[in-house]
């Protein structure tokens, strides 16, 4: 039955226009009606090399859905490769092509003598979700543009980790786990953001594994790569934040990896003492504080709501009350999230809900008795209602509307700090 | 002069549909009734008896030339008795999309001024089975609010039948669309005429008429001509003038009941084609 989606919390596949903005020197080339762009409007931090949602575009019209759109498709690349000077151009199909049939990998293999990589996506809205979306771009690369190599650079690791721009801290947290990894001896090579690009796209195929740091998204472009390049992956469905599960995390990458004990261990001792020191310093606040109340409720993608769940239970010692994901998670990956959702420390087991709609969702929090003032950490929509609850809220997720991040970030022991800022900061103020 | 019936012509592909509605309407023509034929076939073949040949250019291919800023005259034009004849066209097979085509072009023809009040009559002659919302387009928008299929005692164009009232069912619950019965084509198949009544009077309609089956047809085809200008005499000629005298007495309009594949096959049966089938000879 066809219902309305209250709070939208993504966008179509198509919003995978900002997957390829974050690839330096990458430029979307979209196959789609004149407006299909102006999705991007709302977000920010986008207005880098060429622009924010101003692309080249097919503005596909009624004439060019009785025909085929198919030849002003090939002009619009040929005329993109003239005018504007990029490394990479990844053409996105909007749900009009893909309705009428227009065949785009046979005009975008027209390209494939032309000086600069042309290759396409599929990513009509009627697929799926911008999460699905970005999917569609790794596995575009992977399909289009790698070859297979038997070179390996030794300790070299692609780490993969959740979609940029809808993730709000996405630079921030993939420069993280970049020293991260590295900080275990090995070699991070990651495609988004500043001086990465196709420099290192094109180094993907000599790694010797894939780190993939997501609860489910990418996990099909990691067994892509794993048949098409003999390329192993590791599955870290958590995003590390705080110490217990950045310590979990490091001692999992470096087992993979073959890395000595000692040297994990000192890795983690190192980042765990400062950690601690940290948390020391601010016990009383933590202890005496009688605003942060022991339950919480997380409204995010699966990344979020798994990440921040556990470093909640697990490092601050709260209780969670429903957690609620929101990015449609395809559902044969349900059951194994909602598992991790119960794998937390001292016993503590969550509940988690895949749900989309809003009304829903604050209809539960409201009903649910928190003990004190909620805590939700959520999009700017749950807001509103946590300020009805005289909860304290936190806005982690997309939509973010009352903050600006630059490359801040969750991820790691410093990111578990960061987010003990933000908390704490929302407490201190309550009765100022 | 009568109020404007706008009629569509459905069926299976092949089943005679656009030789039909030509012969039909130089029925019609000798009625005294001004007629305009509009073909919705990317095949562009619904007008041709009408035109002496293929001398029409789509009203797809106009647009595509020459864009949309066209008159009338570009794509409309006069057949047989004064009818005018209108292709629909549509892009080259494998690409675009035929059924937005449709549409396109009927709005092109309403927005030009080709539905006149001196029309007595507009056939549309829609591609084969129903097979995306634009071939529905007639049926659609309250433009054809009349619709007749055309099959034979052939399974396949009974199942077609019954699958293209499914279509008009769906239609028939908001507009005013409504099926004014079965034109039988016949393919000389054993007991044509009472399994198509039967079939009939199950979907809850009439067999409106039944045209035997006459080579001179097909020759009139060859000549590019209705049988009623090729041969005025012939008794095929007459069959096509009682088709039109049937279609302008015609009262009966209803909501049709399309019936379930189980009891479809049960009619087949009753009607020895099933048994038969194993004993088929050429």
């Amino acid at each position: 039955m066809a219902k309305l989606l209250d709070k939208q919390r993504y966008k179509c596949a198509l919003g995978a226009m900002q997957s390829v903005q974050a690839i330096e020197r990458a430029l979307p080339v979209l196959h789609s009606g004149p407006g299909c762009a102006q999705k991007l409007s709302d977000t920010n931090g986008s207005s880098g090399y060429f622009s924010p949602n101003i692309f080249p575009c097919t503005s596909i019209n009624e004439k060019d859905v009785v025909f085929g759109g198919v030849k002003k498709l090939h002009s619009t690349i040929d005329n993109a490769l003239k005018v504007v000077d990029a490394d990479l151009y990844v053409v996105l199909t909007g749900c009009i092509p893909e309705i009428v049939g227009d065949d785009t990998g046979e005009v975008v293999s027209e390209f494939a003598d032309s000086d600069k990589p042309v290759i396409y996506a599929p990513t009509a809205g009627f697929k799926g979700n911008n999460y699905k979306g970005h999917e569609q771009v790794v596995d575009a690369i992977i399909d289009q543009y790698l070859k297979k190599s038997d070179e390996k650079e030794k300790g070299l690791v692609n780490i993969w980790a959740d979609v940029p721009y809808q993730d709000l801290f996405w630079l921030g947290n993939i420069r993280e786990l970049e020293k991260l990894v590295a900080s275990l001896g090995l070699t991070p090579n990651t495609i988004f953001g500043y001086k990465r690009g196709i420099k290192n796209i094109d180094k993907i195929t000599k790694a010797e594994f894939n780190l993939l740091v997501s609860p489910w998204v990418g996990l099909g472009s990691m067994k892509k790569m794993e048949k098409k390049f003999n390329i192993p992956f590791l599955h870290y469905k958590t995003l590390p934040i705080g110490a217990t599960e950045t310590s979990k995390f490091l001692r999992e990458v470096g087992k993979f990896a073959g890395v000595d004990n000692e040297k994990i261990e000192s890795v983690i001792k190192e980042n765990e003492d400062y950690y601690y020191y940290l948390i020391e310093r601010y016990a009383d606040l933590f202890l005496e504080n009688r605003v942060i109340n022991k339950q919480f409720t997380v409204v995010a993608d699966a990344q979020y709501a798994l990440g921040i769940t556990k470093f909640l239970v697990n490092d601050l010692g709260l209780i969670p009350a429903k957690q609620f994901v929101v990015d449609d998670t395809p559902s044969k990956y349900r059951e194994d999230i909602k598992k991790e959702f119960e794998n937390l420390n001292f016993n503590i087991k969550a509940e988690a809900s895949f749900e989309t709609d809003g009304y829903k969702i604050h209809e539960e929090i409201k009903n649910h008795d928190y003990h004190g003032y909620p805590l939700v950490l959520g999009g700017y929509y749950e807001k509103e209602v946590t300020e009805s609850l005289k909860g304290n809220f936190i806005n982690i997720s997309w939509p973010v509307q009352d903050k600006v991040v630059l490359d801040s970030h969750y991820a790691g022991y410093s990111g578990g700090i960061r987010l003990i800022e933000d908390i704490y900061t929302v407490a201190v103020q309550r009765f100022n | 002069m009568g109020e404007l019936r706008q009629i569509a012509i459905y069926g299976k592909g092949g089943i005679g549909k656009s030789t039909t509605t030509q012969n039909l309407t130089a029925g019609l023509v000798e009625h005294g009734k001004k007629v305009m034929v509009v073909g919705c076939d990317p095949k562009a073949d619904s007008t041709r008896l009408l035109l002496g040949g293929l001398a029409q250019k789509t009203v797809l291919d106009t647009i595509r030339e020459e864009g949309e800023d066209i008159e009338l005259d570009r794509i409309l034009k006069e057949g047989y008795g004064g009818t005018r004849c209108v292709e629909s066209g549509g892009p080259e097979p494998g690409v675009g999309c035929a059924g937005r085509g449709i549409i396109t072009s009927i709005n092109m023809l309403e927005n030009l001024g080709a539905y006149t009040d001196d029309l007595d009559f507009v056939f549309y002659d829609v591609l084969g089975d129903v097979v995306c919302g634009g071939f529905a387009m007639p049926i659609r928008e309250g433009k054809a609010k009349e619709i007749y299929i055309v099959a034979s005692g052939e399974m396949m164009a009974l199942y077609a039948a019954n699958n293209i009232s499914k279509g008009i069912q769906r239609y028939a619950r908001t507009g005013g669309i409504r099926l004014g019965g079965i034109i039988c084509n016949s393919r000389n198949v054993d007991r044509e005429l009472d399994l198509l009544r039967a079939f009939a009077k199950e979907l809850g309609t009439k067999l409106l008429y039944f045209v035997p089956r006459d080579n001179v047809v097909q020759h009139a085809e060859i000549n590019k001509k209705t049988v009623i200008e090729y041969k005025p005499d012939s008794n095929q000629a007459q069959e096509y003038r009682n088709l039109a005298q049937a279609v302008i007495d015609n009262k009966d309009f209803v909501i049709p009941t399309p019936m379930t594949q189980e009891r479809l096959e049960e009619i087949l049966m009753e009607y020895g084609m099933m048994e038969l089938a194993d004993d088929y000879k050429i």
